[in-house]
């Protein structure tokens, strides 16, 4: 048996998971889908389940004049249509799951979940936001990169809660992103490349390069990135992400083909990138 | 426990548990059978319903979601002037078959005119993008979305 329980605030529901293991429900477009029963029964959980999708004190986007704040319930359709975000973040959202999917599907659901193909990762470590979390003891900031730790893993400690998404406003300029596949189709083949970039007086100064879905966790190296803001030389950048590829050898077809493609796909996203208003 | 909700415009009240899924409470207490199950994960649109004025697969939305909020499934929207002419648009289009999917593309229609704004073809497609047809190869019903739209945008 498990029990349910829907807290009429943050602060209640930070009582609530003090001393409480409990899913964190708030679309359910993961949950849910995990929880198959026969039509009309009551769904069953494993463990106690928080619903949070109501508090409003989770929703919301807003901006400062650092960066982006994204609460965690916000939907990925409040991304979409958001006036505030710039479009490289509002991009990848739009293009995930479906337009009703979207009305429900969580900001902070898909974090939380941390699946391999999670498409919202490889913005968010393409503009190294952060992760606001909260518990009854206090609040903690932590990178994306520390707070994923593999497929389906991540440090949120059980008494904690995602609160919000911070994005860094980094005066990007220029975006590209392609994502392969689809999760009808096959999870497996699917990957997403996602590049930013800011370019001033055709001087190209920031620029930062992730794919998303081929290893467990997003691929990208700021070192490497550094060096090619130096030197741009496309193949050495390529080579470098070629070394982090640490894919499942047992698919080998599949593995050859991802990673071959994304290769592709970056080096002619970066040809581009360079070659524009030279 | 109580769960309040309003559907289809009336207030009403239900015995019911937070994690019940909206698409059984609709089709089992209401026997409001016109909302279908057909994936029930989120990928067909078969169970799609208004939450607040956005569409939701029911089959995705837990009651926790749904108290104090306004639900309209198809049977509140088929008495708006809107339905009949989107009827009208499937029948003369050849856009209904066996029929399973048409109320989930026929609420998902209506999301795209609710929307407002220009509606290009793209528009049209990716509004039904989360709706799968097994019989008419979907043509018959981007043609009947189509032209509802002709007579809706004369209508203004
Ligand atoms: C048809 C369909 C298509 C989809 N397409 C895509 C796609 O294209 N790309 C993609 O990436 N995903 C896709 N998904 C997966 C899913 O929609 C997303 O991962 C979504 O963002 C999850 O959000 P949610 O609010 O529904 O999460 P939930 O199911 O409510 O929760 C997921 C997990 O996160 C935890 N959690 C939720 N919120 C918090 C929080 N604030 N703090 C801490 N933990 C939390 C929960 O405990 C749970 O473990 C799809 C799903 C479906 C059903
Ligand atoms: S039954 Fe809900 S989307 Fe298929
Ligand atoms: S008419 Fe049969 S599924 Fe669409």
């Amino acid at each position: 048996m498990f029990e349910s329980f829907r807290p009429n605030s943050l602060k209640d529901l930070l009582t609530l998971i003090d001393g409480r293991e409990c899913y964190k429900f708030a679309g359910g477009t993961d949950l849910y889908i995990r929880k198959r029963q026969w039509q009309g029964a009551e769904r069953k959980f494993d463990k106690d389940v928080a619903f949070i999708g109501h508090l409003d004190e989770l929703r919301g986007i807003e901006r400062d004049g650092y960066a982006f704040h994204i609460k965690a319930c916000t939907t990925q359709n409040d991304v979409v249509n958001s006036s505030i975000l710039p479009e490289y973040i509002r991009v990848p959202y739009r293009l995930m799951g479906n337009p009703a999917i979207r009305n429900t599907a969580t900001v902070g659901g898909n974090i939380a979940n941390a699946a391999q193909v999670a498409d919202s990762l490889p913005i968010l470590y393409a503009t190294d936001a952060l992760l606001l979390l909260k518990s009854i003891l206090g609040s903690r900031i932590v990178r994306i990169q520390d707070f994923i730790v593999g497929k389906y893993r991540t440090n949120l400690a059980k008494n904690e809660i995602i609160e919000e998404v911070i994005v860094p406003d980094g005066n990007f300029n220029g975006y590209a992103y392609r994502k392969i596949g689809s999760r009808k189709a096959s999870i497996l083949s699917k990957l997403s490349i996602f590049i930013v970039y800011r370019k001033e007086n055709q001087i190209l100064e920031d620029v930062r390069v992730c794919i998303g879905a081929v290893n467990e966790i997003p691929i990208r190296s700021p070192e490497a990135e550094k060096i090619f803001l130096k030197n741009h030389d496309i193949e050495a950048f390529l080579l470098h992400l070629k070394k982090m590829f640490d894919a499942e050898t047992d698919k080998r077809s599949t593995k050859f083909y991802r990673e071959e493609v994304s290769i592709r796909l970056v080096r002619h996203f970066l040809e581009k990138i360079l070659e524009d208003g030279e | 426990m109580m769960i309040e909700f309003e559907l289809n415009g009336e207030k009403v009240k239900i015995e019911s548990t937070l994690s019940m899924r909206l698409l059984d409470v609709i089709r089992n207490d209401f026997n409001l059978t016109g909302t279908k199950e057909g994936c029930s994960e989120g990928e067909c649109g078969a169970c799609i319903v208004f939450l607040d004025d956005q569409i939701v697969n029911s089959c995705m939305v837990p009651m926790s979601n749904v108290i104090g909020r306004r639900i309209e499934t198809i049977e509140g929207f088929s008495k708006t002037e809107r339905y009949q002419i989107i009827e009208r648009a499937f029948i003369e289009e050849g856009a209904v078959q066996c029929g399973f999917c048409t109320p989930g593309m026929i609420m998902a229609t209506e999301s795209i005119l609710r929307k407002g704004g220009p509606i290009t073809d793209e528009l049209i497609k990716e509004g039904l993008s989360g709706n799968i047809c097994r019989c008419t190869g979907y043509q018959t019903i981007y043609n009947a979305v189509q032209a509802v739209l002709k007579e809706v945008q004369a209508h203004v």
